[in-house]
C-alpha cells in the first residue's frame, strides 16, 4: 500500500507524541505489571529479579496487617470528602446561580484553596490543628469547651485530614456545579412556576433530573481524584497516628520509597487501581439509571 | 399580604448572603492566619488566648525565611520547571492534536483510541516505573528529571485535537495552494486560530506543575533542584516545627500570595479552563 505525502505528515505530527507514551506510560505500566509478580529493590539488575509469583498480591490481601486499615482509610477519606464537597458545593452553587451577587467576587473567594499549593495548605491547617498552640484550640479553650488533638489523636486525625479536604475542593465542586446550572434554560423555571411549583419542587424535578450528567461528573472525577489524595495526609500526618490516615498512595509511596518494596507496591498499585476501576464503573452505572423521575 | 411577603423575601436574601460570607470567612480565614502569623513574633505565634494581630509587624521573619532557605533559587526553579513543562505540553498538545484532527492515515482512530486509553492510567502507577526509567536515563536530581516525563499529555492531545476539528478545512487548503508547508499549517494557521484552547492548557499545565509535589518529591535530592512544594516541605523538616512556625508561614505566604495575585487578576480564564478539565485530583 502506497501511503499519501498528506498521510505520511499525519503520522510525522502524531508520532513523537505516540513514541513517548510508548516511552512513559504504556511501557511503564506494563513493566510496573511484570514488576508485581517479583521481588525487587530497584537496585539488583532488571533480569535479575526473583519471579514470586501472586505472592505479593497475596501477602497484601491476606497477611498484611495495614492493607484493610489503608483501604478502609481511603474509602472512608474519599466518600465522606466527596459526598460532603458534593452537597457544599452544590448548595454554593444555587445561591451564587441566582441569588448572591456579584457571583465573581464570591466565586473567587472560594475558588482559592483550589490555586494553592496543597504543601502550603498543609502548613497552615497543620498549625491551625496543632494541639497546643493552634487556633482551633485556643478557640475551644476560650468557649470553655473540651481540648481537641485533632491530627494527633488516631480517631480525629481522619476526620480532621477531610476537613481540609473539603476546604481544598468545595469552590472547584461549586464551579463545575455553577457550569451545569447555567446550561438549564430559564424558561424551564418559568414554566415550572406557571404550574404553580414551589421552589422546593423545582429544584426537584427541574434542576437535579437536568444536572444530573454534571452531578455524574463531578462525582466520578473527583471520587478518582480523592481515591489519590497524598499531599496533605504525607505532610501533615504521614499516614498516622497508628496508621489512622494511612492511605493508598502515602502506603506505595513508603513502601516504594522507603523501604524499596518495588514488587509489593506495584501490586498494592494495581489493587488501588482496579479498586477505582470498579467505584468508577459502579458510579457510571448507578447514576446513569439514577433518578429517573 | 403582599408586604409580608416582601419582608419575607428580604429576609431569606439577607439569610442567603450571609451564608455565603460565614462561607467565604472559613474560607479566607486560614489565609488570614498565615499571613498574620509570618508577621508576628514566635510568642505571639503560640500564645494563649490566640494573637489574631501582630503587635509589631515582624518583617524581619522574611529575612530570616531567606537566611535559612535559598528562595530565590527555588523560586528560579520552580519556574524553569513549570514554564519548560508547560510549553512542551502546549506544543505536543497542539501539534499532535493538529495531525489527529486533520489528517487521515491508515489506523489513526485505533491510534487516537490508545492516547484516550493512556488518560485513564492514574499517576500513582505510573511513579515506579517512571522512576527506574529516569535512575537509568541518569535523569534523579536533574532538571530533565523532572521536565521530560511530564512532557506529553493525553489529557492535552484530547483538549487539542477536539478543538482543532472546529478549524475550516478550506482555511488549511487555501494555505496549501498559496504554498504553505504543512507544518507551516500548523504554526500559521492552526495555532493562531486555537488560542482558547491553548489559554486553558495553559492554565491546566501551569497550576498543576508549579503545585506538583509527589514527582519532585521523588526526583529530587540535592536543595539546588529544590521547587516551591519541595522547599516549603523542608522547611517543616528543619527543626521541630514550632521552632519554625513564624518561618513556614513566612514560607507559605510567598510561596501562595504571587499565585493568588495571578489568579485574582485571570479568575476568567482559570475557571473556564479548569471547568474544561476536570482535572483536578
Amino acid at each position: 500500500m502506497r501511503l499519501s505525502r498528506r498521510a505520511l505528515t499525519g503520522y510525522a505530527f502524531v508520532s513523537p507524541a505516540l513514541i513517548f507514551l510508548l516511552c512513559f506510560s504504556i511501557g511503564p505500566i506494563l513493566f510496573a505489571f511484570y514488576v508485581s509478580f517479583h521481588e525487587w529493590d530497584m537496585l539488583a539488575p532488571v533480569g535479575a529479579m526473583p519471579f514470586r509469583g501472586l505472592e505479593n498480591y497475596r501477602y497484601l490481601l491476606t497477611e498484611d496487617p495495614l492493607f484493610f486499615q489503608v483501604l478502609r482509610n481511603t474509602v472512608v477519606y474519599t466518600v465522606a470528602a466527596v459526598a460532603i464537597s458534593a452537597v457544599l458545593g452544590l448548595a454554593l452553587a444555587l445561591l451564587l446561580n441566582r441569588r448572591v451577587r456579584p457571583l465573581a467576587f464570591w466565586r473567587a473567594i472560594y475558588f482559592l484553596p483550589i490555586v494553592t499549593s496543597s504543601i502550603a495548605v498543609s502548613l497552615i491547617w497543620s498549625y491551625l490543628y496543632n494541639t497546643n498552640y493552634g487556633l482551633f484550640d485556643g478557640l475551644l479553650a476560650l468557649a470553655g469547651l473540651p481540648q481537641h488533638r485533632f491530627l494527633d489523636s488516631p480517631s480525629e486525625a481522619l476526620p480532621s485530614v477531610i476537613g481540609v479536604g473539603i476546604w481544598q475542593s468545595v469552590g472547584y465542586y461549586m464551579v463545575l456545579f455553577l457550569a451545569g446550572l447555567q446550561g438549564i434554560p430559564q424558561e424551564y423555571y418559568d414554566a415550572a412556576s406557571v404550574d404553580g411549583a414551589t421552589t422546593w419542587r423545582a429544584f426537584l424535578h427541574v434542576t437535579l433530573p437536568l444536572l444530573r450528567p454534571t452531578i455524574l461528573f463531578v462525582l466520578v472525577v473527583n471520587t478518582i481524584g480523592a481515591l489519590q489524595v497524598f499531599d496533605i495526609i504525607y505532610v501533615m500526618t504521614g499516614g498516622g497516628p497508628v496508621n489512622a490516615t494511612y492511605t493508598g498512595v502515602v502506603y506505595i509511596y513508603d513502601t516504594a520509597f522507603k523501604f524499596l518494596r518495588m514488587g509489593r507496591a506495584t501490586a498494592m498499585s494495581f489493587l488501588l487501581f482496579a479498586i477505582i476501576l470498579v467505584i468508577t464503573l459502579a458510579q457510571l452505572r448507578l447514576l446513569r439509571g439514577g433518578f429517573e423521575a | 399580604m403582599r408586604r409580608r411577603l416582601a419582608v419575607g423575601e428580604v429576609a431569606i436574601t439577607a439569610a442567603l448572603y450571609l451564608i455565603t460570607a460565614v462561607g467565604a470567612v472559613i474560607m479566607l480565614l486560614p489565609f488570614y492566619w498565615m499571613v498574620a502569623s509570618s508577621l508576628m513574633t514566635l510568642p505571639e505565634i503560640i500564645a494563649r488566648p490566640p494573637v489574631w494581630f501582630p503587635r509589631v509587624p515582624q518583617l524581619h521573619n522574611y529575612a530570616d525565611l531567606a537566611a535559612a532557605l535559598p528562595i530565590d533559587r527555588i523560586y528560579i526553579n520552580s519556574l524553569i520547571v513549570t514554564i519548560s513543562v508547560t510549553s512542551l505540553v502546549l506544543f505536543t498538545s497542539s501539534l499532535t492534536g493538529f495531525g489527529f484532527a486533520k489528517y487521515h492515515f491508515p489506523g489513526r482512530d485505533t491510534l487516537f483510541l490508545l492516547v484516550l486509553a493512556t488518560m485513564m492510567i492514574p499517576f500513582f502507577l505510573l511513579l515506579i516505573p517512571v522512576f527506574f526509567i529516569v535512575k537509568e536515563l541518569g535523569w534523579v536530581d536533574t532538571y530533565l528529571g523532572l521536565i521530560v516525563p511530564n512532557a506529553v499529555t493525553a489529557y492535552g492531545i484530547f483538549l487539542m485535537r477536539q478543538f482543532i476539528l472546529g478549524v475550516p478545512d478550506e482555511l488549511l487548503d487555501a494555505a496549501r495552494i498559496d504554498g504553505s508547508s504543512e507544518f507551516g499549517l500548523y504554526w500559521r494557521i492552526v495555532l493562531p486560530l486555537s488560542g482558547p484552547a491553548l489559554a486553558a492548557l495553559t492554565i491546566l499545565a501551569f497550576l498543576y506543575h508549579w503545585n506538583a509535589f509527589l514527582w519532585p518529591l521523588v526526583v529530587i535530592r540535592s536543595q539546588d533542584l529544590w521547587t516551591i512544594p519541595i522547599g516549603l516541605n523542608n522547611l517543616r523538616l528543619y527543626a521541630s516545627s514550632t521552632d519554625t512556625l513564624d518561618l513556614q508561614m513566612a514560607g507559605a505566604t510567598i510561596a501562595v500570595v504571587p499565585v493568588l495575585v495571578v489568579f485574582v487578576a485571570l479568575q476568567r480564564y482559570f475557571i473556564q479552563g479548569i471547568t474544561l478539565s476536570g482535572l483536578k485530583g
